[in-house]
């Protein structure tokens, strides 16, 4: 089912898998200040359909994304000065971490992946990429500053790969083979065309698992980067204690001993 | 590095005293400053002198509008092996400055301690052991000669691992830390092992290679806006002191103190205009 409320985006539904497609490939997707909108849009939509249980994430073209859309930087008359704001308040939206998105999202990276586009790198709970995937920064080889998205990245892999890639800037590309080996990324996809269809089996997998306890193990783990290791684990304490006595907790473990799928609640 | 190139030995007094490093090497390559652990009869170990010259060099470096980069190597044969163990032995008294700073947690040997907002490449050549590590720890960028070896000795020697292993683990998978600080000076992690691990990002062979590979890559960034590399490196190492959303809003904070900057505007037209791009080179206020 296709339902094209968006200019910039695809929203799909397939079975149990939302699909939020980046739709400018004509500019590499790169995400104009009306993407931006549509992104808080699209996740929310996404995340309150009751029969979404996976999210993917990935673009149209020969591009996944590039980051902020500079043909509009330069010729619109407000430049970044428009996102001031938002970016001083912290109140960004156009990620599903941002948009506090509490059902699993996929990011499938799709050929080009640079500057701005790491953001739905970093923030995507499971990342895979075509075999023909290429990620680089080149923010400081055009005068801009690496921040936000590299820093929700160098949380969840080793800090010298992005330091890298922020300093060397568009002189240099990683392709999607060091990306899965540093654990950027935990799967190549080849040949290429094949993504869609892997990112999909991938989602089907993973929507058979109890939506409460993935919204709670999300919640334990991405809240564990909030904090110390002690305090981390005193908050995904909460998120543990939380399950039980759900439905969920016991049929798991019925369904498992009557060896059939388990019916899990919404 | 290549032999014809023209290298400049610092003049420049250090601070301890004497006209010129004794303990460290001092050059710039084009836009590049190198900075060499120069004690090879002793693994390049440091003793009280090389930790003072350390803290000069940074320095030097760093305030130098003409140095973009800057690699940080040894002579000879060890890349860096810690503190001079045989040195602390003869003379303690030499080492009570560098103690009491270990205690209070200010040590000013490597880049990160001397807040060196250049970006800094390790270029690790033969062993890195024990206190060597700090280097590898407070570096942006790593590359390594196919025969170094990483390994602590901490441990063995009755000693205990703490800073370096504290940055690594940081950067990279915590078990292979854990590993090299309790093992100790029976096992060495090869160059491939850590790149694998992302400790470092190039295994250069053969050897010999390293320093016109470090230099190579030098080129390659120093051609980046230095204005918003230095933002970058304190938005990303600032990243490691908080909780995510703390490390996004402190980074923001970066990334809007960039707008407005001469090379934000010069970036993007260099890039339309397809010509090199030309970067303010004389710094804007620091905080």
């Amino acid at each position: 089912m296709t339902f094209s409320k968006f200019d910039t985006l695809i929203v799909e539904r397939h079975g149990p898998v939302g699909w939020l497609i980046n739709n400018r490939p004509e500019q590499l997707n790169a995400m104009s200040s009306h993407m931006r909108d549509e992104f808080g849009d699209a996740w929310l939509e996404l995340d309150a359909d009751p029969d979404v249980k996976v999210i993917v994430h990935t673009g149209e073209g020969r591009a996944f994304q590039t980051g902020v859309d500079v043909q509009e930087l330069a010729t619109d008359g407000v430049g970044m000065e428009r996102y001031r704001e938002s970016v001083e308040n912290w109140d960004l939206h156009f990620t599903a971490w941002q948009q506090g998105v509490e059902k699993p999202v996929i990011t499938a990276v799709n050929g080009i992946c640079a500057g701005g586009a790491f953001h739905w790198v970093a923030e995507a709970d499971i990342v895979i990429a075509a075999s023909d995937a290429q990620f680089f920064d080149p923010h400081v080889s055009v005068g801009q500053v690496v921040a936000v998205e590299a820093i929700a990245l160098l949380r969840k892999m080793p800090f010298e790969a992005v330091m890298r890639m922020a300093l060397v800037g568009r002189y240099e590309r990683m392709n999607a083979e060091r990306a899965y080996e540093l654990g950027m990324i935990s799967q190549i996809v080849d040949p290429p065309e094949k993504l869609r269809e892997v990112a999909q089996q991938l989602g089907e997998t993973i929507a058979k698992n109890s939506p409460a306890a993935m919204r709670a193990t999300k919640e334990a783990l991405w809240g564990a980067l909030e904090y110390g290791l002690t305090d981390g684990c005193r908050a995904g304490a909460q998120q543990l204690v939380s399950m039980w006595g759900h439905p969920d907790q016991t049929e798991g473990p019925l369904a498992f001993a009557e060896k059939r799928e388990p019916r899990w609640a919404p | 590095m290549k032999g014809s190139r023209p290298s400049v030995r610092s003049a420049r007094p250090s601070s301890a005293g004497a006209d010129v490093y004794e303990r460290l090497v001092v050059e710039r390559n084009g836009p590049v400053g190198w900075l060499i652990f120069d004690r090879p009869d002793v693994g390049n170990a440091m003793d009280a002198r090389m930790m003072t010259e350390l803290e000069e060099a940074w320095r030097e470096l760093d305030d130098d509008p003409a140095v973009r980069v800057i690699v940080n190597t040894g002579n000879g044969r060890n890349f860096q092996t810690g503190l001079d163990i045989a040195a602390l032995s003869r003379d303690k008294e030499a080492m009570t400055e560098q103690s009491r700073r270990t205690r209070d947690a200010e040590l000013r040997f490597t880049a990160w301690h001397n807040h060196v907002w250049t970006p800094v490449i390790a270029a690790v050549n033969g062993s890195c052991a024990g206190g060597g590590l700090h280097f590898v720890a407070d570096a942006d960028i790593v590359i390594a000669a196919s025969d170094a070896t990483f390994f602590d000795t901490h441990v063995s020697l009755g000693q205990a691992m703490s800073y370096e292993g504290v940055g690594l683990s940081h950067k990279m998978a915590f078990e292979p830390i854990m590993r090299m600080a309790l093992v100790g000076r029976s096992e060495r992690m090869p160059a491939s092992r850590a790149r694998q691990l992302g400790m470092i990002s190039q295994v250069v062979d053969p050897p010999d290679g390293l320093r016109d590979a470090a230099q190579e890559l030098a080129e390659k960034v120093a051609k980046n806006s230095p204005a918003a590399m230095r933002a970058t490196k304190k938005a990303l190492w600032g990243a490691l002191e908080h909780g995510l959303t703390d490390a996004c809003r402190a980074g923001a904070q970066e990334l809007v103190d960039m707008w407005g900057h001469p090379d934000q505007n010069e970036g993007p037209l260099a890039f339309a205009e397809k010509r090199p791009a030309v970067w303010q080179t004389t710094q804007l206020e620091e905080s």
